[in-house]
């Protein structure tokens, strides 16, 4: 043990001492440095759209009067059909609320949802409502709903879990006040708005969120529930969604991990690849062939060394990337949720970025092997090296067009199809960039794919441990 | 009776159709300076490389002080250090680094490089990268990095390649300091005559994989001497050595040699100046060991 230990040190002062490892550090912290500059120049552009459109629209007031006018203009017309007619004095008179009580027409909040319901209540309820919007009374609207689901229930219109639901979301709404300002934040009603569906969804057996109306599976059910459970969660502790809010320090925080991964996953395997090569073609490796050391101790504190590199550079990366988005942006930084045993889990945001990172670096781990183990077999490094980068870069479009034409059971076993192991780690991660990812081939469990993966690393081990055992070193 | 530290036995070694290495068995004593010789090609290198085990062999034994050096690789590599083919290190790091690298693995102390750091004479330049170096550095840096453990067999492969006069000198006076001081077993590879002439006791003659002839070499300071007498006279002078000192010599291409005892080769001279014999020159020759090689690789032939 200790001697391995002595090989593996003796490894790691090798590689620090190469002028390539220094480069190679480099190429990593310019993939940080530069997917920061890219969120950057993506933020600089979006501001300035903003302001653009703020200042096209202007202010709600000139449009409500011009709207006003237009639409009395309109029904001054005899020869419009009753339809259209209908429904034009509904929007005139929706405009006049709204110019009445102040409510601007660009944005919503309980204010809007309140002058449809006057214009489609009684008048009795109506005058109710208008009192209340001429308090702005929040609180006493919420109560006014509450009233009329319980009075639906009681008259036997809804049935039970239909008015609880509808009194679950009224409550959320009280509680954090949604809607209630008219720059109240959108993802927050959106929020809501996913709460209520998957409340339909759950009652109703059937999936809305499903173009196909599909009937729910256990598994969707239970994600359903989880939904509910982390977006209230989301509320209570106002953590917007990346689905409905543009934080670019989410973006930042994705792009990051992705970007500096898939660097490090090609610098390990230009180290692997040289790895045994480069001491044979160079003779060095006769050094050590010729020490007290059986083989296998040299090519295991070779695969140690490799494997401490790696997780050196990836968790100097993670905390970097996390004290860059703490110099750079103002805005929340990302935090992942997840339910357990039904309560919603948040992870902070340097764990969660740690353990994305390294969830992400598996598959790397598994390729630098395959590096290693061409290095080993072939004893060319430039052979090793294209060959693993290639089909590093090449298998995810490779196998998509596979996986379209090959609708068999094995397909699943491919290692290439159990890649994605962080996209299993952390299911409900925010992706700012979607990709139709999911298909038969690569839905599979996490545990299968750590399965597949294993296997593999292990086939690769006894080969390249079986080969550099027994081959001359000439 | 020196003990045998390096034995090898009846090994084999087949490349493809090709016998390498055919059968070869042979030992090394404790204190010896063992040379081995042969053209380029004869098995040499295959020789050494199986003896370090980087070549698996096919048949026969290989014990170092004792140690199987399959069923006890490590033990047995704990008492070799060696050179093959070029002493290749790690050439962005510098000289004391590479060092360090083996210090680390054979438990060796910070003394210890600097004595041997000393003894190749690369202390003033231990701390440059070794890319900078000479051949000549490297090759002392090779022998610095294969002395560093104190081994029982030195085995050396071609060691005074890109060595200078003087490094040559160096490196036999180091040789022969640790082996006949200290008893170490020297085993030199080379296909340089002269040089393995002057170093070592004892020479094995390999070709094409076989062992032609293992043979004492005997230096001159010792009693009996071979001649070569240039003279016109050859017959006159023929018959005054038969005559006087009864000396049997040779006739070979115009030249007269002899094998006398050293203290009588004044004597001769002086005879042969008395009798008027016109002496051109008078020249001593050992029993060369380029006689014995192209003795036994059968006059050269695969120079060809």
């Amino acid at each position: 043990m200790s001697k391995i230990w002595k090989l593996f040190v003796n490894e790691n002062i090798k590689t620090w001492k190469k002028l390539s490892t220094k480069i190679l550090i480099i190429v990593i912290l310019i993939a940080l440095i530069g997917s920061l500059a890219i969120v950057k120049i993506a933020e600089k552009a979006s501001e300035s759209n903003q302001s653009t459109i703020d200042s096209i629209v202007g202010d709600g007031k000139i449009f409500l009067e011009g709207a006003i006018k237009n639409l009395e203009e309109e029904l001054q017309n005899e020869q419009l059909d009753e339809q259209t007619r209908e429904s034009y004095e509904r929007q005139l008179q929706t405009y006049k609320l709204s110019l009445k009580y102040n409510v601007s027409p660009y944005k919503t909040s309980w204010k809007s949802e309140a002058i449809e319901k006057i214009i489609d209540s009684e008048t009795e309820m109506a005058t109710k409502i208008e009192k209340i919007l001429e308090e702005d009374n929040f609180t006493q609207y919420i109560e006014i709903q509450k009233q009329e689901a319980k009075e639906e229930f009681d008259n036997g219109i809804i049935r039970e879990q239909e008015y609880k639901d509808q009194i679950t979301i009224l409550e959320l709404k009280e509680k954090y006040e949604i809607g209630k300002n008219e720059d109240d934040a959108y993802w927050r009603t959106a929020l809501l708005t996913q709460i209520k569906n998957a409340q339909t969804s759950l009652r109703t057996g059937i999936d809305t969120n499903n173009y196909n109306k599909k009937v729910l599976t256990v598994e969707r059910k239970q994600e359903l529930e989880e939904s509910i459970l982390m977006n209230t969660y989301r509320l209570e502790h106002n953590i917007p969604s990346i689905e409905y809010t543009q934080n670019f320090r989410t973006i930042y925080e994705y792009l990051a991990p992705t970007f500096v991964v898939a660097v490090i996953a090609i610098t390990a395997m230009v180290m692997a690849g040289g790895a045994i090569s480069t001491e044979i073609s160079s003779g060095s490796i006769k050094f050590w062939a010729l020490t007290p050391n059986k083989r296998w101790k040299i090519l295991t504190a070779k695969i140690l060394s490799i494997l401490f590199y790696i997780i050196v550079i990836t968790l100097v990366m993670a905390i970097l990337t996390i004290i860059l988005g703490n110099i750079f942006f103002d805005t929340q930084a990302e935090t992942y949720l997840f339910v357990k045993d039904g309560n919603v889990v948040e992870l902070g945001n340097a764990v969660y970025l740690i353990s994305l990172y390294f969830a992400k670096l598996i598959p790397v781990i598994i390729f630098a092997l395959f590096a290693l183990m061409l290095s080993v077999l072939t004893r060319n490094t430039a052979v090793a090296v294209s060959f693993s980068v290639a089909i590093y870069i090449g298998n995810s479009i490779a196998m998509a067009i596979i996986n379209q034409f090959i609708k068999k059971d094995w397909i699943r076993f491919v290692p290439f199809n159990n890649l994605n192991i962080a996209d299993k780690i952390f299911p409900n991660a925010s992706n700012p960039i979607s990709f139709a990812t999911d298909s038969f081939a690569t839905s599979t469990s996490l545990w299968f794919s750590l399965g597949v993966l294993g296997v593999c690393a292990i086939l690769m081990l006894v080969t390249m441990y079986d080969s550099f055992n027994r081959r001359d070193i000439i | 009776m020196a003990k045998t530290v390096l034995e090898l036995k009846n090994v084999n070694k087949t490349f493809g159709k090709r016998k390498v290495i055919d059968n070869i068995s042979l030992d090394v004593k404790e204190g010896e300076i063992y040379g081995f010789l042969g053209p380029n090609g004869s098995g040499k290198t295959t020789t050494i490389k199986m003896i370090l085990r980087m070549i698996d062999l096919d048949s026969g034994e290989i014990r170092v002080n004792g140690y199987d050096t399959k069923k006890e690789f490590e033990k047995a590599m704990e008492c070799i250090g060696a050179i093959v083919e070029n002493p290749d290190m790690y050439k962005y790091m510098s000289g004391i680094d590479n060092l360090k690298l083996h210090a680390r693995i054979r438990n060796i102390d910070q003394k210890r490089i600097q004595e041997v750091l000393e003894l190749v004479e690369l202390k003033d330049r231990a701390k440059d990268k070794v890319g900078k170096y000479s051949l000549g550095m490297k090759q002392r840096l090779g022998l610095a990095l294969t002395l560093l453990h104190k081994p029982k067999v030195l085995i050396l492969d071609e060691p005074t390649n890109g060595l200078d006069p003087a490094g040559i000198k160096k490196l036999r006076d180091i040789l022969k300091e640790i082996s006949h001081k200290k008893g170490v077993a020297v085993f030199v590879s080379s296909h340089i005559l002269s040089e393995m002439q002057l170093m070592c006791d004892k020479v094995a003659v390999i070709d094409n994989g076989k062992l032609m002839k293992v043979e004492e070499i005997t230096h001159s300071q010792e009693k009996v001497e071979k001649l070569e007498i240039r003279v016109k006279e050859t017959e006159k002078t023929m018959n005054i050595l038969k005559e006087k000192f009864n000396i049997e010599s040779n006739l070979i291409e115009n030249n007269i040699e002899i094998t006398v005892q050293t203290e009588e080769v004044p004597k001769i001279i002086k005879e042969l100046a008395i009798a008027d014999v016109e002496i051109s020159a008078v020249i001593p020759k050992e029993h060369t060991l380029e006689e014995i090689f192209f003795d036994a690789t059968e006059g050269g032939k695969k120079d060809e």
